[in-house]
């Protein structure tokens, strides 16, 4: 070839095909490869047909006219250079029916007579070459477009690769279609043709039975296709001909819808809500219950009084209060119940009985039951708010009748001093609720000397009290029984609690600091699994205070280190890891899952959740 | 996302970290600092470790001197060995 002598044929055939792609495509750049370019750009301007748009027929047309017959290359396998050759063209050649076709038709027409003697001439496919392979396809390949629905069917001798059964949708498609070609299966086109041909003739006659005009092309072409493709584009066209042609009367049948019962569905979405819900429960049990073996482990140390005081002041009734006011008392004494129960604990005077209550349980029971009947007085007060806020349940004055009943025998039965200390102090407290502030400091100097002295001295008081309570319960009037009430009680603290020497400024400092120690030392007892001393306890507080010092100390440390002001959890990660707590064996994850909750391990280890979302978020 | 949807009747935590305290603890000694919200929990974490060698440290020395109550000196010799570790 004394034009393109650096390539094949091939190249050629491929480099046209680009063309059309591009061409039908629309863009005006027609990109050709680097080699071709220069002869492409020849043949293009040499032989311009009078057609404003150089097709791939009229390239082709050009690339036969003007080369060698004599293929340059016949060592590369002929049989795979066809096939591309074949597999292509078809394509370029569905590009071009995409394109106008009729000035193309009309110089095809004309030349394609010219081309048919030719091929009529040469009779059989001796020699499979892309040339005459190529010739063939111009001349016996069908004008009209496969778009068209009236289109005239050929039987096309030359294996041709799968149409796509939407050639319309997209040219994207097509090019896909090229690479998906390009992988050439090397059969002999001679073992294809007459395989493609039963196949054809197959479908065609399958066809013939149809009235689908548009699709009487797909089946045929689809045929052709066969064992070339591969069954990617085999499925474009078959899925829609089997089921549409095959078996028009196979309809899908239309859903058959059971008419609702509205009744029963009611019926059933209260079934299901009762069986969610017992089971969420039965649920939460279990669940709650593993935990609890180890909480109740935990807990063991302060978790006792607690126990014996919730049931206490479940069964408590707390009555309306007659004064809103005190009702203010009663979260701030639900705090200090809280944050543990300790004679040092003095939020306010109102919490001091809440704490007292909660030391001594079964004297505080049987009292604090008729602590609400006795609204009267005001010194409960102290105690109702504390009720109230921890249970709720509003009882009727009947249950409180007997309940005081069941106090007035209950103390008379409590004949121990002890006992008695209890009803003192709770007593103190009452008055002190009501009283006020002043009242608040008594209390407390009566809380706090409560151990050792206190005890004594109130309980002469005590029977004293009971008489007058016993006197004032069946009065309902709280003025007159709260006017006596204090003026006696505060008498008696007087003489007998010497004035705690308390500065209020300092309180807020020590007492929530040492109820947060006081936490950790009961930990400490937990931990230990033995009996502690009393003064081991302190000892253990006051290393907790140091230790708080030093950690407060190296976190100040990391975090400059880092350059912050922000205490961040990596200056704690490094803080575990100084002190040998976070190896390489034991991670800090696994701290975390060994020691804390359920509820703050969710906040600190990272988990993914649904809707790829992680928590907490890294 | 996953906490936000929780039900309240969730949030009994029976075990709860006094990170109120924690973080005024922190506060009183440095009051130029900050804490993040997720070191409070990291806080209370080495809080309970300690307090959990100290214990068992403890534990130890009672144990070591045969005597069924831990006793002050105990806890003291405990104290001296686990602040030495607890460092950092």
């Amino acid at each position: 070839m004394g034009l393109c002598g650096c390539f094949t044929r091939v190249d050629l055939i491929r480099s046209i095909a680009i063309v059309g792609l591009n061409v039908a495509a629309g863009r005006r750049r027609l990109w050709i490869p680097k080699p071709l370019g220069k002869w492409a750009a020849e043949a293009m301007t040499d032989n311009f047909s009078p057609d404003s748009e150089p097709t791939t027929r009229t390239l082709l047309r050009r690339v036969l006219d003007t080369a060698d017959p004599r293929t340059p290359r016949r060592a590369r396998s002929t049989r795979s250079g066809a096939q591309r050759d074949l597999l292509e063209t078809p394509s370029t050649r569905r590009q071009r029916s995409q394109t106008k076709m009729t000035a193309r038709r009309r110089s095809h027409t004309a030349a394609s007579v010219d081309r048919l003697a030719h091929v009529q001439a040469s009779g059989h496919l001796e020699e499979q070459t892309p040339r005459t392979l190529l010739k063939n396809i111009i001349l016996t390949a069908p004008e009209s477009s496969i778009v068209k629905p009236e289109a005239v069917v050929k039987l096309v001798p030359s294996p041709q690769v799968v149409q796509p059964s939407r050639r319309e949708s997209s040219r994207g498609s097509l090019e896909l279609q090229l690479p998906e070609l390009e992988p050439p299966t090397t059969l002999a086109p001679g073992l294809l043709a007459p395989g493609r041909r039963k196949q054809r003739l197959r479908l065609s006659e399958f066809q013939q039975g149809m009235d689908w005009g548009h699709l009487s092309q797909e089946p045929r072409e689809n045929a052709d296709a066969s064992s070339l493709t591969s069954s990617l584009n085999l499925t474009f066209a078959m899925p829609l001909q089997p089921q549409s042609v095959k078996r028009p009367g196979l309809a899908r049948r239309p859903p058959t819808r059971r008419v609702v019962d509205v009744g029963t569905f009611l019926q059933d979405l209260r079934d299901t809500s009762l069986a969610v819900a017992p089971p969420g429960e039965s649920h939460r049990t279990p669940v709650a219950t593993v935990p609890t073996d180890t909480v109740l482990e935990d807990t063991q140390p302060f978790s006792q009084p607690l126990a014996g005081h919730s049931p206490s002041v479940h069964h408590s009734l707390p009555c309306p209060s007659p004064s809103g006011a005190k009702e203010v008392e009663g979260p701030a004494s639900r705090r200090t119940w809280s944050s543990g129960p300790g004679l040092q604990n003095n939020h306010s005077g109102p919490g001091k009985p809440a704490q007292l209550l909660a030391r001594k349980v079964e004297e505080v029971e049987a009292l604090a039951v008729g602590f609400p009947n006795i609204s009267s007085i005001s010194g409960e007060d102290g105690v109702e708010p504390l009720q109230n806020g921890v249970g709720e349940e509003a009882e009727e004055s009947m249950e409180e009748s007997m309940s005081v009943r069941e106090v007035e025998k209950a103390a008379e039965e409590q004949g121990s001093a002890r006992a008695e200390e209890p009803e003192g102090h709770t007593e103190v407290a009452e008055a002190a609720g009501s009283l006020g502030a002043i009242e608040a400091k008594e209390p407390e100097g009566s809380s706090e000397d409560e151990d050792p002295s206190a005890s004594p001295k109130l309980a002469p008081s005590t029977p004293e009290f009971l008489r007058t309570r016993r006197l004032q319960s069946p009065e309902p009037a709280p003025p007159p029984s709260t006017a006596v009430l204090p003026s006696e009680l505060p008498k008696r603290l007087s003489a007998r609690i010497p004035p705690r020497p308390r500065i209020p400024g300092s309180r807020p400092r020590q007492d929530p600091y040492k109820a947060g120690l006081n936490h950790y030392a009961k930990l400490f007892s937990f931990y230990a699994k033995m009996p502690m001393e009393k003064k081991a306890v302190e000892m253990v507080e006051k290393c907790l205070d140091k230790y708080f010092q030093h950690l407060c100390d190296d976190l100040e440390v990391f975090a400059a280190h880092a350059g912050r002001k922000t205490v961040s959890p990596e200056d704690l990660e490094l803080l575990l890891r100084r002190q040998g707590l976070v190896t390489d064996q034991v991670s800090l994850h696994v701290l975390v899952e060994r020691h804390l909750p359920l509820e703050y391990r969710q906040l600190l280890i990272p988990c993914a959740f649904s809707g790829n979302s992680v928590f907490p978020t890294q | 996302m996953a906490l936000s949807t929780t039900v309240s009747q969730r949030k009994m935590i029976r075990r709860k970290a006094p990170l109120g305290f924690l973080k005024r603890v922190f506060k009183r000694q440095k009051p130029h600092l900050r804490l993040k919200t997720s070191s409070d929990l990291l806080v209370h974490l080495n809080c309970l470790l300690f307090v959990h060698r100290l214990a068992e440290e403890s534990r130890i020395n009672a144990c070591g001197s045969k005597c069924g109550i831990i006793k002050k000196e105990h806890v003291l010799a405990a104290a001296k060995v686990i602040l030495k570790k607890s460092r950092g």
